[in-house]
């Protein structure tokens, strides 16, 4: 562990208060702490949080999914394959799933969706991240309604954009989609309709900054060949 | 019965209805997202003085508004609301869309939640383009529907004919 007083205290006072329910936990010293916890010890996390460790603000609570986009559209991939000969919209076997790993941020993880909520001291300003692996095949936690009241509505969003249940919720209706939204947009291969009809024409009119070669300034035509600039 | 009843209606009364109507122009303000700021500052401020071509801006109701700007993004959440608002309005009743995300979806083309078009809803009188438009743009829409108002065949109005989109022969028109 780095050289970070405070920060090792609130790892510290997790694995006492939970034990092997701590799966992973990093600090980086001055900066910040991130915790993953098992999700069957969501709530206990939570409770001893705001007891034990003074993280009595709620920041948010949200969910990632970490699936490399099916439609060709990964973070850090240099080319758009949606706009690739052919391929108006890549579907998800030939997509990039295969070529680009799943790779989760920082403490690790082993699934697709992570929960993750945020909270922090309003009195010594130290905050940490929690986050959860949620398994696919079932998408559940519990609630943290009852441990930070405010926690309600960001469970609503998340469970309508992800379809992550929480079990307990006293009010578990959408929250920003209308009520007879289907499907939860902000998984990665939730289909944008828009873009199954028009490809998502990329950067375009862009114009070269002042005193910068004309040349640089190239746009991948929707061949994929590169179009002379 | 009178003149208006059967549907003819003298061209003098017909040019003073429309010149009464372009330039009392109360425009109810349906802000919907950033476009919202700029249709305030355009007709809240005394730099463009909207009230010089006779347009209230501050209607208490759609009840009692000739006009509405639909300035932002329209989602699909809020769609039944506008229709709403655009039925509670009385007749002869116009439309103005302000900003690229009312005219077309804007840069959110491709959105999960936003209409791709106020126009999908309700009948739209004047496009206004931009992101955000120039309030120069915004005014020139309005002068745009105050020429079409003036225009306007009331006889056909009255009859019932000339109604909504197609009201205009040359359809909408798009300020450019």
């Amino acid at each position: 562990m780095a050289l970070d007083v405070d920060r090792d205290a609130l790892v510290l006072g997790l694995r006492d208060e939970l034990g092997d329910a701590v799966l992973d936990a990093v600090v980086v010293a001055g900066v910040d702490v991130w915790v993953r916890v098992d999700r069957r010890a969501w709530v206990q996390a939570a409770e001893a949080c705001r007891d034990r460790l003074g993280l009595r603000y709620f920041c948010f609570l949200s969910a990632i999914d970490w699936l490399p986009s099916p439609f060709g559209r990964a973070e850090g991939q240099g080319v758009d394959l949606s706009r690739l000969a052919g391929a108006e919209t890549v579907p998800m076997e030939q997509g990039a799933v295969e070529t680009v790993p799943m790779e989760q941020g920082v403490a690790g993880g082993e699934t697709r969706f992570q929960l993750l909520a945020r909270l922090s001291s309003p009195t010594t300003q130290l905050g940490l991240t929690l986050k959860a692996d949620v398994p696919d095949d079932d998408l559940r936690v519990d609630t943290w309604s009852g441990v930070y009241a405010g926690a309600d509505w960001h469970e609503r969003e998340t469970a309508e954009m992800y379809g992550i249940e929480f079990v307990g919720h006293p009010h578990p209706a959408h929250i920003y989609l209308p009520g007879d939204f289907e499907g939860y947009p902000l998984r990665k291969d939730f289909p944008l309709v828009a873009r199954l009809v028009k490809p998502w024409p990329g950067i375009v009119d862009v114009e070269a900054m002042p005193g910068e070669p004309v040349e640089e300034v190239a746009d991948v035509a929707a061949d994929g060949t590169e179009a002379s600039a | 019965m009178g003149l208006v009843e059967s549907g003819k209606i003298p061209k003098p009364l017909t040019h003073l209805l429309n010149l009464s109507r372009k330039y009392s122009l109360w425009v109810y303000q349906w802000g919907l997202a950033c476009c919202a700021i700029e249709m305030g500052a355009a007709f809240g401020s005394p730099r463009y003085d909207v009230m010089r071509l006779g347009v209230i801006p501050l209607p208490a109701s759609p009840r009692q508004a000739d006009l509405v700007v639909i300035s932002g993004t329209v989602t699909d959440k809020m769609a039944p609301a506008i229709r709403r608002l655009y039925e509670q309005m009385p007749d002869p009743k116009y439309v103005i869309s302000m900003g690229s995300c009312a005219n077309c979806g804007g840069p959110y083309w491709d959105s999960y939640s936003v209409t791709k078009g106020v126009d999908q809803i309700i009948p739209v009188d004047v496009y206004v383009p931009g992101c955000p438009p120039r309030p120069e743009a915004l005014l020139e829409g309005i002068v745009l529907l105050q020429q079409r108002i003036g225009s306007e065949d009331m006889a056909a109005r009255w009859r019932g004919d000339g109604d909504s989109a197609e009201r205009w022969r040359g359809g909408p028109v798009v300020v450019d």
